[in-house]
């Protein structure tokens, strides 16, 4: 039974990786094929994926409600648009163009998200006359470059001072840059090393449970 | 001096809703119109798409959703317009479940503006599950990953697709992204492998994030929020929605930045009168 729960999923993850760790570099038809079956099997088990999600969603949302927990009343809300949501999706046969789906589409879900969006512009403002202050020679400096490129990147700005459109486009493409492009040196590698952590057994907790 | 440093420090939040609010409408409602110059990340993409032979394909992803809208759905406005005009073979689709309706909505509305086909001149692909597999299969197989377009046609029979076999066949690509699946897993999973030439268009909050790509040449071209969907109306010569609200956001960035100036200043006022009491 250990061998089914243990041994064998660490022994796929050990083939899978290393064959296409190999399959990258070796552009032969059967190596290309390979890669259409399998890309064409991890679009499968995203697709239940979303069903794992509803489910995850749902027990969530149920244990709000018997907790009682605040603002349990809102789950309530959520049972209500999913199940709605999906029988009318299932009677528009999926459908969104002059469907009850696209309905929901255009006069629900575009306003909502609109409106939360939108929103955030408020708080943005609210946030940094409260907090953007030079309390550190580093705080200051990321004051002056933050001003520099919000005015820098609008018309008001370049038009009352010309070059200031060139010094926002120096901060974007030197600094900036620099910092972004260690930051994705370290992600990178540390996406390498847990790869090779899982296809080698050293990580596992994928497989779910203890040890 | 130091209690109205210490008051306007704690100021009631609705002041500045208020102030941004009115940041905002002012412009809306009484436009200037100030120049807008075009940046040569934003001329990149453009000049490409100029550049491209009449039927080539030009792949548009329009990934984001309606949250994203204001800046992003511009920008497919523009772009597609570009392309209409300079009559390539257009494919549209999404990695994004809930930007389908609008994805559907921007490439259709243009088509019919612009006087195209479904089919013959452009094919919406709409959405299948998968983000980055997607890519990877669309590299493999484009036909087999979508083997109908949203309307539920066969693409196999689509004019529009004729010679079309996979990511190889397409001339340009361009990810309009609000996040992740964007233009980071196009490069990755599309133009490292299947070597077409890749743009980009993100929210402005995004932007600096990308511009690693954008100097190691991973990608050609960056349209940067509602101010990059702005350049590219102002190089195409047709101002809409991207042009009329940068008025509105020349306002609120120029009022943030004076809420900032002033928030430093009372800060500075009531800390050094707590210096000189020590």
């Amino acid at each position: 039974m250990l061998f089914w729960k243990r041994q064998f999923p660490l022994f796929i993850a050990f083939v899978m990786g290393v064959v296409f760790i190999f399959q990258y570099y070796i552009p032969h038809p059967y190596s290309e094929g390979m890669l259409t079956e399998v890309s064409e099997w991890l679009r499968i088990i995203t697709g239940f994926a979303i069903i794992l999600g509803i489910a995850s969603l749902s027990h969530l949302h149920y244990k709000k409600i018997q907790r009682k927990e605040p603002g349990w009343g809102y789950s309530y809300v959520v049972y209500l648009s999913m199940i709605i949501t999906v029988v009318v999706g299932l009677w528009s046969g999926g459908k969104e163009e002059g469907s009850g789906l696209g309905w929901i589409y255009n006069y629900t879900l575009v306003p909502l998200q609109g409106t939360m969006f939108s929103i955030l512009a408020f708080f943005v403002a609210s946030a940094a006359y409260r907090a953007f202050r030079a309390k550190t020679r580093e705080a200051t400096v990321l004051l002056i470059a933050g001003t520099i490129v919000m005015f820098g990147r609008v018309p008001l700005g370049e038009y009352l001072v010309s070059n200031i459109g060139g010094l926002a486009e120096w901060i974007l493409i030197v600094p900036n840059t620099a910092a972004r492009r260690a930051i994705l040196i370290g992600i990178s590698l540390g996406v390498i090393a847990t790869s090779l952590k899982i296809i080698f057994g050293i990580e596992r907790g994928y497989l779910g449970g203890k040890e | 001096m130091r209690s109205f440093a210490e008051k306007m420090l704690a100021i009631d939040r609705r002041w500045i809703f208020g102030l941004i609010a009115l940041a905002t409408l002012l412009p809306l409602l009484y436009p200037v119109g100030l120049p807008i110059r075009p940046s040569p990340q934003v001329k990149n993409v453009y000049e490409y798409i100029e550049g491209l032979p009449e039927g080539s394909v030009f792949l548009l992803s329009m990934d984001f959703d309606p949250a994203s809208k204001p800046e992003l759905y511009p920008m497919a406005v523009s772009i597609l317009r570009h392309a209409f005009k300079k009559n390539l073979r257009m494919m549209g689709m999404t990695l994004w479940v809930t930007g389908t309706g609008m994805a559907e909505k921007v490439i259709s509305d243009v088509a019919q503006e612009m006087g195209k086909q479904r089919g013959t001149d452009y094919v919406f692909l709409g959405f299948t599950p998968g983000s980055s597999a997607v890519i990877l299969n669309m590299g493999q197989d484009l036909l087999a990953t979508f083997p109908k377009d949203h309307y539920g046609v066969p693409t196999s029979e689509l004019p529009v697709l004729k010679g079309v076999r996979s990511l190889r066949d397409v001339q340009y690509a361009v990810s309009l992204a609000a996040g992740s699946p964007g233009i980071e897993t196009w490069y990755v999973y599309g133009k490292d492998k299947y070597k077409f030439e890749l743009g980009g268009g993100c929210t402005a909050v995004a932007a600096p994030g990308i511009y690693p790509l954008l100097q190691t040449g991973q990608i050609n071209g960056l349209i940067g929020g509602l101010r990059g969907a702005a350049e590219y109306e102002t190089l195409l010569e047709r101002k809409g929605k991207a042009t009329s609200g940068m008025d509105a956001q020349s306002a609120t960035h120029f009022m943030i930045i004076l809420l900032i100036l002033a928030c430093n200043l009372f800060y500075f006022v009531t800390r050094r009168k707590d210096t000189r009491r020590r």
